[in-house]
């Protein structure tokens, strides 16, 4: 199966009429500063971290109280407009994108509202960022687990919509793990609570549906999280090898132990040497193949035990030099490198695509090797570095997309990668979401009557489909659905 | 009537003359919880049962996929010879499946570790209503494709779909792991269970409060008795349990005591549980104490971790199902989920799934006949 390339997206289903009338109302909302409307204002709105799309968004709006929020999508209710939610903008497949949508931004609603360090529990607002609640709670010995690379300008409610990961979550898991209970505005204005935050629940997982719905089942009011305790101690390694293929297998040989690692990352000759010339120098040898970041944390006791066990398996899978980082800075170093990968690519090309595929653990080897393949078939620089632990893989190819030919080939390249990894019984995003990058890659995964129950779940907390428009799953699927009455459906052999 | 349905196709065979006719189905895995739940008005039943057998495992990649009717016994089995683990011990016994267990949400002592079924399923395979096919999820440890059938259909006790294939997220076992019991004084002390784990470094697998009646049935010391499950490396270990002796002498007890917890009840035992926030365990503790002394025999066991307290009477008589309508009948802060109840019963304990518009409109969409486990969640569904 050869996956259409980007450029073959539907257009996003609605466009939102403005008038002068609707502009003068969000004023009267949110003030005259926060409406957003001529086109050099909402340039910014463009586009997101995956610089490959551009979409004009209408119009730009941003509440700065809960109440100014409902009031404002009880508006575009009533008008029957599409609008957009979105955060800080830092997402990687173009899923805050309004293509002639009106975004709702969400970073004024900033305020952390309660936190229960006895019971490790925050509720916090959707803009609050994320490292700001690990800030805010910090004092009690506390932070909030899921730690996207982003995760200094990223907001909570990002994290909710995508249901973010990062390198933390082999051990403590992604963002549904650590959700307990929203109050969500619906698109037509109603306001839900979903979960419970004052003991056990029981019914439907809504907090479950909700996480990870990328935006179209509404917004987050507010947001019940469970914080996590600080390990007593951390230790953090650094090993090198001189073949791909020798680290892969060094992962699978850790992960086998029983050992759950905090994280446990790869870094590939190509990341390394960008890191290196770059300002973020974390002082990875530039000569290896591979390195892998490791990381373990818990109770002092018994720690020490698991980093020589590590260390050991390390070597025995040939890596060449094992280092574990003396003090905090080194650590901190060490994780600079890796957290600013993305940024010190930026230095080697103008542009640069993201890749978030997963495959199972055991195909890495086989997986890094046939990636290697394309890029060199295609004639176009893959980096990868990337969750190995969960097998979450982040092939980045940098290129100047001035250059229509090369451009053609990344695109070439990046299709073939993913099919390379579904293939392999993979799934196409880990971490980034699906959004506009990946609805074409839907129909690799799923088929349409999982597409179509994918609709129909959507279209009970958004009967309008108006938020976030032509996201996630491909509209045909949706109009599929409908074209066929459940009564015919059942009859038929479809 | 049972329709032992032989393969996914057969399945979906029958939910779409059910719902052609209108003719409420119930779905049962092994049967063994066929009492519990709320009364099905049903004219048929679709059972999972022989569409069993584990398709895929890969042991280095931590994860398997098996159908509906596997039993978790051989899911044990088979992961053992692999040093791996699906950590998931839901209350009752091996026999059951890993659909009913996946479509119950079911958990048992090691949540306190590893979560619940939501947090260990990866993917899943279910009939919705309309007899569609559908899947959520995948077969890797990490995945955002889509919207999250499968945490929606986790949980819902087949009444949006009959889960016929699931892949679940598997552990490899640690170098050591140890159970532990530690007597508590009389007057409970939960809470100071529950400072203390907050304090540590580390958290149990399980962590199980059991007052007497239930100590004596496991262990044969008729007090409250705290069980701790612990894991690791041998050191860690060794370090966890010097830490836990500061509650009280520390006794090491062989494993299989937690098999005997999870099939304590009898068939027919009253079973709920009670939930306020960890905080809050002491008051929630004490309500069950309550209606435990006026109900002869009844097992109580507390995570203060979760802030759960599980509540077992052992005897359905009238007596002791009044003294439960009784408690349920005042009004209180804390949460009630029913496990096991007499039909009158149900209606007393915390509305569940059908409690709000949202949920009723879900069930609609996926089962709009209404034919799949009609009323076991109360409702419409």
């Amino acid at each position: 199966v050869s996956p259409p390339l980007p450029a073959a997206l539907p257009a996003s289903p609605v466009v939102a009429q403005i008038d002068q009338q609707l502009v003068d109302r969000l004023i009267e909302i949110v003030g005259a500063r926060r409406v957003l409307h001529q086109p050099s204002e909402l340039l910014t709105f463009t586009a997101d971290a995956l610089p490959s799309y551009h979409k004009k968004p209408s119009l730009a709006v941003f509440p700065g109280t809960r109440d100014e929020l409902i009031a404002v999508v009880r508006e575009l209710a009533r008008r029957n407009l599409p609008f957009v939610p979105r955060g800080s903008g830092t997402g990687l497949s173009g899923g805050a994108l309004a293509d002639g949508a009106v975004i709702v931004g969400l970073n004024r609603l900033n305020r952390v509202l309660s936190i229960d360090a006895e019971n490790l529990l925050a509720v916090v607002e959707p803009g609050v960022v994320n490292v700001a609640l690990t800030r805010a709670v910090a004092a009690h010995g506390l932070h909030y687990a899921p730690d996207p690379s982003s995760q200094a300008a990223c907001t909570i409610g990002g994290n909710v919509a995508e249901n973010a990961g990062g390198p933390h979550c082999l051990k403590y898991g992604v963002t549904t793990n650590h959700i307990i209970a929203l109050t969500v505005l619906l698109p037509d204005g109603e306001i839900v609570t979903l979960g419970r935050a004052d003991g056990e629940a029981d019914g439907y997982d809504l907090v479950g549906a909700f996480v990870g719905s990328e935006g179209c089942f509404g917004i987050a009011l507010d947001i019940t999280v469970r914080l996590s305790r600080n390990p007593e101690a951390i230790r953090t390694l650094l090993a090198d090898f001189m073949t791909l293929d020798s680290a892969a297998r060094a992962v699978s040989a850790i992960v086998a132990t029983g050992i759950i690692p905090a994280a446990l990352e790869m870094i590939d000759q190509a990341t390394i040497r960008a890191v290196e010339s770059s300002i973020y120098a974390a002082g990875y040898p530039t000569d290896a193949a591979a390195a892998l970041l490791i990381e373990v944390d818990g109770a002092l006791a018994g720690l020490e035990v698991d980093v020589a066990t590590i260390e050991a398996l390390c070597r025995d899978s040939g890596a060449r030099t094992v280092r574990v980082a003396r003090d905090e800075v080194e650590r901190t170093r060490l994780w600079q490198g890796r957290k600013k990968a993305f940024g010190a690519m930026g230095r080697v090309s103008s542009h640069l695509v993201v890749q978030d595929a997963v495959v199972p653990r055991t195909k890495l080897p086989d997986v890094l090797a046939k990636i290697h393949r394309i890029g060199k078939d295609n004639r176009v620089n893959v980096c990868n570095v990337f969750h190995a632990g969960d097998g979450n893989l982040h092939p980045n190819i940098t290129y100047n997309a001035a250059d229509p030919d090369e451009t053609a080939r990344v695109h070439k390249a990046m299709g073939e990668i993913m099919t390379v990894c579904v293939e392999a019984g993979g799934t196409i995003t880990g971490e980034h979401g699906v959004g506009l990058d990946k609805v074409p890659y839907m129909e690799l995964i799923f088929s349409p009557d999982s597409l179509a129950t994918m609709c129909s779940l959507r279209e009970v907390f958004d009967p309008g489909r108006r938020s976030n428009p032509g996201k996630v799953v491909p509209v045909h699927a949706c109009r599929e659905w409908h074209a066929a009455p459940s009564a015919r459906r059942i009859g038929s052999n479809a | 009537m049972t329709a032992v349905a032989e393969g996914v196709e057969a399945i979906r065979d029958r939910v779409r003359d059910a719902a052609r006719a209108n003719a409420a189905v119930r779905i049962v895995g092994q049967g063994s919880w066929l009492d519990a739940g709320r009364p099905v008005s049903a004219a048929g039943t679709i059972s999972t049962r022989e569409y069993s057998g584990i398709t895929e495992y890969v042991p280095g990649d931590l994860t398997m996929t098996a159908r509906a009717g596997t039993t978790l016994g051989e899911i044990r089995e088979t992961t053992a010879e692999h040093g791996q683990w699906l950590a998931l011990n839901p209350y009752g016994v091996d026999d059951g499946t890993i659909g009913a267990t996946i479509a119950t949400g079911a958990a048992g002592p090691l949540s306190t570790f590893f979560g619940r079924a939501r947090d260990l399923v990866l993917g899943l395979e279910f009939v919705t209503g309309e007899g569609v096919v559908a899947r959520g999820g995948g077969r890797v440890v990490k995945n955002v494709a889509g919207f999250d059938l499968t945490r929606l259909v986790t949980g819902s006790w087949g009444t949006l779909g009959i889960v016929t294939e699931v892949t679940i997220r598997l552990h490899a076992r640690p170098e050591a792991d140890e159970s532990f019991a530690v007597r508590l004084p009389d007057s409970g002390g939960l809470d100071r269970v529950r400072r203390t784990l907050r304090q540590l470094p580390f958290v149990p697998y399980s962590c199980e409060i059991v007052n007497a009646a239930l100590a004596e049935r496991l262990l044969g010391t008729s007090a409250t008795t705290a069980l701790f499950r612990i894991g690791g490396n041998r050191e860690a270990v060794r370090a966890q349990r010097v830490a836990l002796a500061e509650l009280g002498d520390v006794r090491e007890i062989d494993a299989s005591v937690w098999d005997r917890l999870r099939g304590v009840e009898p068939q027919q035992a009253l079973v709920f549980r009670l939930s306020r926030l960890p905080s809050h365990i002491e008051r929630v503790w004490a309500e069950a104490n309550a209606l435990a002394s006026r109900c002869p025999g009844a097992m109580l066991h507390a995570n203060p971790v979760r802030g759960v307290v599980r509540c077992v009477i052992p005897s359905a008589s009238p007596d002791c199902a009044r003294h439960v309508a009784d408690a349920f009948a005042t009004s209180t802060e804390t949460i009630r989920l029913g496990e096991r109840l007499p039909m009158d019963l149900w209606a007393n304990v915390s509305p569940a799934a059908t409690g709000s518009d949202l949920a009723e409109r879900i069930k609609r969409r996926f089962d709009p006949n209404g034919v799949l486990n009609p009323g076991i969640l109360g409702g419409v569904a």
